[in-house]
């Protein structure tokens, strides 16, 4: 078995404006992007069409080809083992979700106006993630209030999620992961909140990218900001 | 299932090369002996895999223990049939959780080791002292803040006990939130310094931390900055000769011989070959969770309940320090930009509200940190907007305005908080998975409580315009910290392990991760933990395997 240390890495980076369909048929492909870019609207930046959400979800599901980017950035990682039957596994009921989830958008969609979900309006295709969703359009953050939530779990698998939690999520991770996966394209999902992420994956591999300049850009001293530190000998080993 | 090869038998097996059994693979083979070491997952190159690919490494599962081939469950009742749930995912792999993690490397505190001698019993807890103290472990922490390589600054800490040596290494610039932080700690007369960080930021040991690209808590660091396992003690292990690492090998038993002694272990190769493999020693390093486990899957006629296992304690009293936090939103158009990405996610903490203050409502307390607020994808905003213009607006307005201060929650042992084995749930080979059940204390949701408040209000005199507190509703794991599942102590009707990590009921096995733990303590526990295994590892060293027993003076 190729151990997972020595997995090969295949293909190369996925091109953003590829039209060329891996998963999805035709039908699904516009109306999965149409639902994305409600989810991450286009207004005076980039939506989630634009920065091509919808190549990232479609090369996702397609299969376990587009898992793992190499740590560079140069291709993706070959799965082998347990670990590619467990991604298998997994896939397989992602690509249901989708096809079944499709399916269900536009349901909804012809009880509201007799028509495909990508045949309807802004305004309706909102009204049919609200009735997917079973929750109202989330309203904007407003400051000057306290909001407490309970304890979850960092990271998000998006294992075993509903279909419209996937699709919110996907977008997401489509919107602003590194553009080797095929959505962020051009960086336009991290200019859009001015995140200055490197130019290549491999960037951040050998001292390239460098964020010293996005830290506390004063002077300091240890002694002002540590005021307890006067009241000390010299620490031992090294001057702070 | 192939063949049973028969290795030649080997002095001592390591079984899982985290942060312990690194430890103990270090010391055991400088001290001369033939040591292998198990890890049923990967041993990668630092330099070569590792990079900052937020999706790779926080969402996907690169890392992770993928949750169909390693499924933990979950439940918070006796009643309830537990759910499979990626309970304290830490990393299984060369170099455990110190490939992932922000590193905070506090010093345990004296109370640590006695807080049933402080409180006595309490309703519902199950407290206990250690069988040693804050002196016994020091010179084991200075050990490790020196060969592991620690940043920080010797004196900062106000309520540091004694430390017998300094720091190697400086600690890095503060970041923007890391110096709101600051300035709201002094105007509240809170004594914030650098919490002691699991990296180096000059050529300590020869290392090269080039990594400036603040790509840290949750990916691998392909630099040198990162004290990691994997790049630091393993290479020390494997530079003396004696030691060998079998990687992706996964360790389903511990052999029992007829003379109460373990031989060695079972385990399947990479390629589904089981193989035994006898030692004279056994040491056992896969976590809190995962060593329980393997200890209940070895039963064996002495040991019908598993091994060690003769006062049943094997597996409860498991404590998991859920990691709680407020943030705290500021307003673009007025406020300076606190680049919430950069760090290397902790930048300021306190020990501040450590110590027992009754006017509180509990016991205990724990350790703070301002951290990072992390990358687009994840970055941390609980009750953020899901979708719509709403959203856009949460991420354009805020990711780089908010700030987030967290704590360990010093949760407290119950016997019941407990590991076993699930009934009906299998691994990818095909062995029963450890079962979670847990329910916090009351003292554990009021401490979590009183913390998170203060948190929040440290935000406001930061300048925070919103804060959202994220209180204590249950434990899922998300610190990867574990404890406490085998007990060391004096007493083998009350403990599982001696204070040597040695089992009362077999001599030549050792635990010497945090299964240990009597208590969790309220800081980080990695630094504890391999301070204790490397005393462990002495004792095996220097003492048990030239025939000898000892035992310490207990405390009065």
């Amino acid at each position: 078995m190729t151990l997972k240390s020595e997995w090969e890495i295949v293909g190369e980076p996925v091109d953003p404006d590829s039209t060329e369909r891996h998963f999805f048929t035709e039908h699904e492909w516009n109306t999965v992007e149409a639902a994305t870019a409600r989810i991450m609207p286009t207004d005076q930046d980039p939506g989630a069409r634009e920065a091509r959400v919808i190549v990232f979800i479609d090369r996702y599901v397609s299969g376990i080809d587009y898992i793992f980017a190499a740590a560079d950035g140069s291709g993706f990682l070959k799965l082998a083992g347990k670990h590619a039957d467990a991604w298998r596994g997994r896939q397989y009921k992602m690509q249901d979700l989708y096809r079944e989830g499709v399916k269900a958008l536009d349901a909804i969609s012809r009880n509201v106006d007799g028509k495909d979900f990508v045949d309807l309006s802004e305004e309706q295709q909102d009204q049919v993630l609200i009735a997917l969703s079973g929750a109202p359009k989330p309203i904007k953050v407003t400051l000057g209030t306290k909001e407490p939530v309970t304890t979850f779990l960092q990271g998000s698998f998006d294992e075993n999620l509903p279909f419209f939690a996937t699709l919110c999520l996907h977008t997401r991770q489509g919107f602003y992961s590194d553009p080797v996966y095929g959505g962020n394209k051009g960086q336009m999902g991290w200019k859009t909140i001015g995140f200055p992420g490197p130019k290549s994956l491999k960037d951040t591999m050998d001292g390239t990218y460098d964020t010293t300049d996005y830290f506390y850009d004063g002077d300091y001293d240890w002694y002002d900001l540590i005021p307890h530190l006067k009241s000390q000998q010299a620490p031992r080993d090294q001057q702070p | 299932m192939a063949t049973t090869k028969k290795p030649e038998p080997v002095d001592a097996v390591v079984v899982g090369l985290g942060a312990n059994g690194g430890t103990a693979a270090k010391v055991l083979s400088e001290a001369g002996l033939k040591v292998i070491g198990f890890d049923r997952g990967p041993w990668l190159r630092a330099n070569e895999h590792y990079s900052g690919d937020e999706l790779k490494f926080v969402n996907r599962n690169y890392m992770w223990p993928d949750p169909s081939l390693f499924p933990r469950t979950l439940r918070y009742a006796e009643d309830e049939v537990a759910q499979p749930f990626s309970f304290s995912p830490t990393p299984q792999m060369v170099g455990g959780g110190t490939n992932h993690w922000a590193g905070w490397v506090p010093r345990p505190r004296e109370s640590d080791f006695m807080l049933r001698s402080l409180h006595g019993d309490v309703d519902g807890m199950n407290l206990a002292d250690w069988p040693f103290r804050y002196e016994h472990l020091e010179p084991y922490l200075t050990k490790v803040e020196w060969a592991f390589g620690v940043s920080g600054i010797a004196g900062a800490d106000k309520y540091e006990p004694y430390r017998s040596k300094g720091y190697p290494s400086p600690p890095l610039r503060p970041t923007r939130y890391g110096k709101r932080f600051y300035d709201a700690c002094n105007k509240m007369g809170i004594n914030a310094f650098p919490i002691p960080h699991a990296m180096v930021t000059n050529d300590h040991n020869g290392r090269d931390p080039f990594n400036k690209t603040s790509f840290w808590n949750q990916y691998g660091d392909p630099s040198g900055a990162r004290s990691n396992v994997l790049t630091t003690f393993i290479p020390d292990a494997l530079a003396t000769g004696n030691f060998e690492v079998r990687a992706e090998s996964f360790v389903r038993e511990v052999k029992m011989g007829k003379d109460g002694k373990a031989t060695g272990v079972l385990y399947v190769d990479p390629d589904g070959n089981e193989v035994e493999q006898d030692a004279k020693v056994v040491i056992l390093a896969l976590g809190a969770i995962e060593s329980a486990r393997l200890m209940l899957l070895s039963r064996s006629s002495q040991f019908p309940d598993g091994l060690g296992n003769s006062s049943g304690l094997v597996g409860k009293n498991a404590t998991f320090h859920e990691y709680l936090f407020a943030v705290g939103l500021f307003d673009n158009e007025l406020d300076e930009p606190l680049n919430g990405f950069t760090g290397n996610y902790i930048s300021g903490g306190s020990l501040e509200f450590y110590e027992t203050d009754e006017n509180r409502g509990h016991i205990g307390g724990c350790i703070i940190s301002a951290s990072q607020t992390c990358h687009p994808v994840n970055w941390v905003f609980p009750g953020r907007p899901t979708w719509g213009d709403a959203l856009k607006d949460a991420d354009r307005n805020y990711f780089n305005y908010a700030m987030k201060i967290g704590l360990i929650l010093h949760d407290m042992p119950v016997e019941s908080n407990r590991v076993d084995l699930d009934p009906t749930v299998k691994d990818a080979w095909g062995l029963p998975v450890a079962r979670i059940t847990h329910r916090p204390h009351a003292n554990d949701i009021a401490m979590g409580k009183w913390q998170v408040d203060k948190n929040a209000e440290i935000l406001e005199a930061a300048g925070a315009r919103k804060t959202v507190p994220v209180y204590l509703d249950k434990m899922t794991g998300n610190t990867c910290h574990q404890h406490g599942t085998a007990r060391m102590g004096t007493d083998p009707s009350k403990s599982v392990l001696n204070e040597w990590g040695q089992a009362h009921d077999v001599e030549n096995l050792f635990v010497v991760d945090g299964s240990g733990f009597p208590t969790a303590t309220g800081v980080n526990p990695t630094l504890t933990m391999m301070a204790n295994a490397w005393r462990c590892s002495d004792y095996i060293a220097t003492t048990y395997s030239k025939g000898r027993a000892e035992r310490l003076a207990q405390p009065a």
